[in-house]
């Protein structure tokens, strides 16, 4: 399988996306990023638990702990809308970005 | 951003709170995770490896969570607490780098706060760079015509002000007081720059012929004796049984060169010819000060003073021919041969923080050694540099720190035991305060040292051959570390001598003193002032009541003798004049610094007797040298070799110069006795000649009375007999011949005692420094020197091989010393006395003392590495 390192900085565009959806939790978010990929995106789960920390220091995600099925506790994680600002604005620099370097790239073949 | 605000407020708050809330999440996800993994069909155990490891690891990821959630201060705060349980660990390590970062910084700032008062701060005058103090040649006092001259014609000048220092006596209280007090011009204050605190100061008006008696008073004198500085103005004081009007009180702390509370006005004294102050041959007390122009510098004010002076000395040749001028700054004439002992002073402090500060170094360069296996485990472990520097800078900031405020804590302990030992004649000794700015210095340059030997050794250790390290788990210290140990420890040495050099000049310096023959005996004698001053006092009344002084005090029970002199050994001389010698014509054209000159002492008869100078020839004064018979006059020795060398002076005549020098003052007196001499100017000075005239012959205003006592006796008792015989008479002044010694003497005797003390302390660290380093070797090669006796290696190899480390240390640390004693003994120069500042006796006592005591603490625990069992030895590891 042809797995690609996340770029930097990439991460919490995927999460703010994914949350787009609806609400999740940590493991849900960690199972759609590679869904979503079709597993081709590797990303260290370790790393996702401090991004969405930081996006909700940012303020761009809230949360809420909420007793989940088993009894156990589960933090869930809402987009904000600063959160989903920062996705269009981002996922539009993105795509402008991904579309000059398919007309770059794509003269070669 | 105000949700950012919260986040951390409530991470700042509930800190616990979001650890928990953490951990369960992340348990909540490797549930799911493993979950996950089993609906695959993967075993239990392995599908939780596998959670884990995808996770990154348990630990790690909860460890980079809460650091996102962490603020800077809970980042600090856990540093915080982790340093302090660090130094809590090795009490050791902590007390012994506390004890050298509080004698450093505490000794440091109480020093340096005296020099900046004293030295740096600039005088409390505004824009007060731009005053100059002048004086006649080589700074003696002005004559009053000269001074008018160099008014009118200076262009220096913004304004030219003059003032002598004086004392007053308050009457009309029920005992007359004696007060400090200064004459000055009318622009005097106007050139300071000072403002009133109340009423006004002086102007043209008070100088005005017909114009009331005026007199401004200091914020202290006002406060006395009228109970609040606004109720003194308009009041009228009675000064030598004149009367003033108060027109104005001074500022608190005021204060121009010496204390004075009573400020006069000097117009009124010169028009009456107060002290022969209109003679241009009468050198008073007088000294002016003057405020510079803008854009006029010291140099070419000085110049245009010197072509004034050259200018006046061709005008009146009789007075000023070879006499020149002397113009500084205000604030060099203040602190004058202080500067010198200040100097010494904080050279020595500053070497002894250097010596603080090298033994810290030593103290962290070894801990850091110690925790370099720490460090790179830490490394190895994923512990983020950054996170590392961090953990060091808290842990040494903590350090110092602690050492800062305990520091201070000593700088004013030792700043308030400073300012009772120093001379009372200390310039601005008052406005000393524990300086804030030199004890952030003394401490930001601990902080330095720390940083530049606790955290950068400990930095290469977790970096790039963190690996080698945790495999030679980090056993020891780098042989670049004890490298730089050893270098620092030369250090050391080189001070301690450097210091020790220094105090042992000074104690030979006090010692050569103490042995000095003074000419007189100075033990049990007692001495006050008192005035017989104003019309109440003609000259016959003024010598039957000192006649009487002198028979009331004889009678006092535990008194000897007594007598009156107008000047007093030590002390100085009060009153020095030309003389000319019969048979010996002045040539024409001659002027005053041609003629011989001599101190002048009016004296009783007991005078010699009393102080125990002994008589070389001739007569003493006696009974029957009366007002009225032939003017006699006894001089001394150093006169005799001077003025009458290989010739016999008794029988020979002499006589007082007036204004010119062919102008005589008072009638010419027979030599009738010499007398030896005395160190009239101070123990260290060379012995002046002097004239002795009886006081029934040369009668005086303020003399002083001197009894011999047997023992001690009360020390008012003296001032008490006086009193009795007059109450309106003003004594004072109240003290001990030793006494006077003593305060000429404590400048010397601080510096001693500072660099002292500081020389011990010096030779104590590096004593311990070098101990430490002897020992930490033998520690280290505890194998080797097992490996060697077993080979049988004799004791005294083993010992050689241990003493040569500190050997060198100790060799090129006081070659080195020596070195540097040669070349900073130019600033004790002023200060020895009887030495050379380069005495090869001083410095070869200081390289042998300090030889002995630092190969001392090598052998101490070299000896211990021949005492080593060598199985025990080799099974060390």
């Amino acid at each position: 399988m042809n797995q690609t390192q996340l770029l930097q900085g990439t991460l919490d565009l995927l999460v703010l996306r994914i949350l787009e959806l609806g609400p999740n939790h940590g493991w849900g978010i960690s199972s759609r990023l590679q869904q979503m990929s079709q597993e081709r995106l590797k990303t260290s789960q370790g790393s996702l638990y401090p991004a969405l920390h930081r996006l909700e220091m940012r303020g761009e995600v809230k949360s809420e702990m909420t007793a989940s099925e088993n009894n156990r506790r589960a933090r869930v994680y809402t987009i904000t809308r600063a959160g989903r600002k920062r996705l269009n604005k981002e996922t539009e620099t993105w795509q402008e970005f991904a579309l000059s370097m398919r007309r770059i790239l794509g003269e070669r073949g | 951003m105000i949700a950012r605000f919260k986040a951390s407020l409530r991470g700042l708050l509930a800190r616990r709170r979001i650890d928990a809330e953490i951990l369960d999440e992340l348990q909540d996800h490797l549930e799911r995770e493993i979950e996950a993994h089993r609906l695959r069909g993967v075993p239990l155990e392995e599908a939780r490896r596998l959670a884990v490891r995808d996770l990154g690891g348990l630990a790690q990821t909860i460890e980079s969570t809460r650091d996102v959630r962490a603020t800077w201060f809970d980042t600090f705060w856990r540093d915080l607490k982790y340093g302090a349980r660090l130094l809590r660990r090795s009490p050791r390590f902590t007390i012994t780098a506390l004890t050298v970062l509080v004698l450093g910084i505490g000794s440091t700032t109480a020093i340096f706060s005296v020099a900046y008062a004293v030295l740096v701060r600039p005088l409390p005058y505004p824009e007060a760079d731009r005053l100059m103090f002048v004086a006649e040649h080589q700074g003696s006092g002005i004559a009053w015509p000269n001074f008018d001259d160099w008014r009118q014609r200076a262009q220096s000048f913004d304004g030219f002000a003059s003032s002598l220092a004086d004392a007053v006596f308050v009457t009309g209280g029920p005992l007359p007081q004696r007060l400090d007090s200064r004459s000055v011009t009318v622009n005097f204050f106007g050139v300071l720059g000072a403002t009133p605190f109340r009423g006004r100061l002086f102007d043209q008006s008070d100088a005005r012929p017909d114009a009331v008696s005026t007199a401004v008073v200091s914020h202290t004198f006002s406060m006395q004796q009228f109970g609040s500085a606004s109720a003194a103005t308009g009041q009228t004081v009675s000064l030598n049984r004149r009367s003033y009007t108060v027109i104005g009180v001074l500022p608190p702390g005021f204060r121009y060169m010496t204390p004075a509370h009573v400020y006069l006005l000097l117009e009124p004294q010169v028009a009456a010819n107060y002290r022969g102050m209109q003679s241009r041959g009468n050198r008073t007390g007088l000294y002016a000060v003057g405020r510079l122009k803008p854009r006029v510098d010291v140099t070419s004010a000085r110049a245009e003073m010197q072509n004034l002076a050259a200018a006046l000395a061709l005008e009146y040749p009789e007075t000023n021919k070879g006499t020149g001028v002397y113009v500084v700054p205000l604030a060099d004439r203040v602190v004058r041969d202080m500067a010198a002992t200040l100097t010494v002073l904080a050279g020595a402090v500053a070497l002894l923080l250097l010596i603080a500060c090298v033994n810290l170094a030593s103290l962290l360069l070894n801990r850091s050694a110690s925790r370099a296996h720490e460090f790179a485990v830490r490394a190895a472990i994923g512990g983020s540099r950054w996170s590392l520097i961090r953990q060091l800078l808290v842990e040494h900031a903590l350090l110092v720190a602690t050492g800062g405020v305990l520091g201070a804590v000593a700088g004013a302990a030792i700043l308030s035991g400073l300012i009772r030992v120093a001379p009372p004649d200390t310039p601005r000794l008052d406005e000393i305060r524990l300086d804030f700015v030199v004890l952030s210095c003394a401490t930001l340059f601990s902080c330095a040292c720390a940083f530049l030997f606790g955290v950068l050794p400990a930095l290469k250790a977790s970096g790039a051959g963190g690996h080698e390290t945790v495999l030679r788990s980090g056993r020891g210290s780098t042989r670049q570390n004890s490298l730089l140990r050893r270098s620092l420890l030369i250090g050391e040495v080189a001070i301690a001598t450097v210091l020790l050099c220094g105090s042992g000049l000074m104690v030979q310096t006090i010692i050569r003193l103490s042995r000095v023959d003074p000419g007189f005996e100075p033990h049990n004698l007692q001495t006050v002032m008192f005035s017989l001053a104003g019309p109440a006092w003609p000259d016959p009344k003024k010598q039957a009541f000192f006649a009487e002084v002198v028979e009331r005090l004889r009678g006092l029970p535990g008194v000897d003798n007594a007598a009156i002199t107008y000047s007093l050994p030590i002390l100085g001389s009060n009153w020095w004049n030309w003389f000319t010698i019969a048979g010996r014509p002045v040539p024409p054209g001659a002027t005053m610094m041609d003629l011989p000159s001599a101190g002048m002492v009016p004296v009783s008869a007991t005078y010699f007797e009393t102080l125990k100078i002994p008589l070389i020839k001739g007569r003493s004064f006696e009974r029957t040298d009366t007002p009225d018979s032939q003017p006699v006059a006894i001089i001394n020795a150093s006169l005799v070799k001077l003025y009458f060398p290989g010739e016999d002076p008794i029988g020979k005549q002499i006589r007082l110069a007036g204004s010119r020098p062919t102008e005589g003052y008072g009638p010419w007196r027979t030599i009738v006795g010499i007398v030896g001499d005395v160190k009239q100017h101070g123990i260290d000075q060379d012995m002046p000649q002097q004239i002795f005239m009886p006081v029934v012959q040369q009668t005086r205003t303020t003399v002083f009375a001197v009894a011999r006592t047997r023992g001690t006796i009360s020390s008012s008792a003296i001032e008490t007999a006086i009193r009795d015989l007059d109450r309106s008479v003003p004594v004072f002044n109240d003290r001990t011949v030793e006494q006077v010694m003593k305060e000429a003497g404590s400048r010397r005797r601080v510096a001693a005692i500072v660099l002292s003390v500081f020389a011990g302390a010096a030779v104590l660290l590096a004593a311990i420094g070098l101990y430490g380093i002897v020992a930490q070797s033998v520690s280290e090669r505890r194998q080797e020197i097992g490996v060697r006796m077993a080979l049988g290696a004799p004791q005294d190899q083993i010992l050689r091989l241990f003493l040569r480390h500190g050997l060198i240390v100790v060799v090129i640390g006081i070659g080195a010393g020596i070195a540097g004693a040669v070349a900073a003994g130019q600033s004790l120069a002023s200060l020895v006395f009887g030495v050379t500042v380069t005495d090869p006796v001083t410095l070869g006592t200081v390289a042998a003392l300090l030889t002995t005591v630092t190969l001392l603490a090598c052998y101490i625990p070299a000896r211990s590495a021949t005492r080593l069992d060598p199985v025990a030895a080799l099974r060390s590891e």
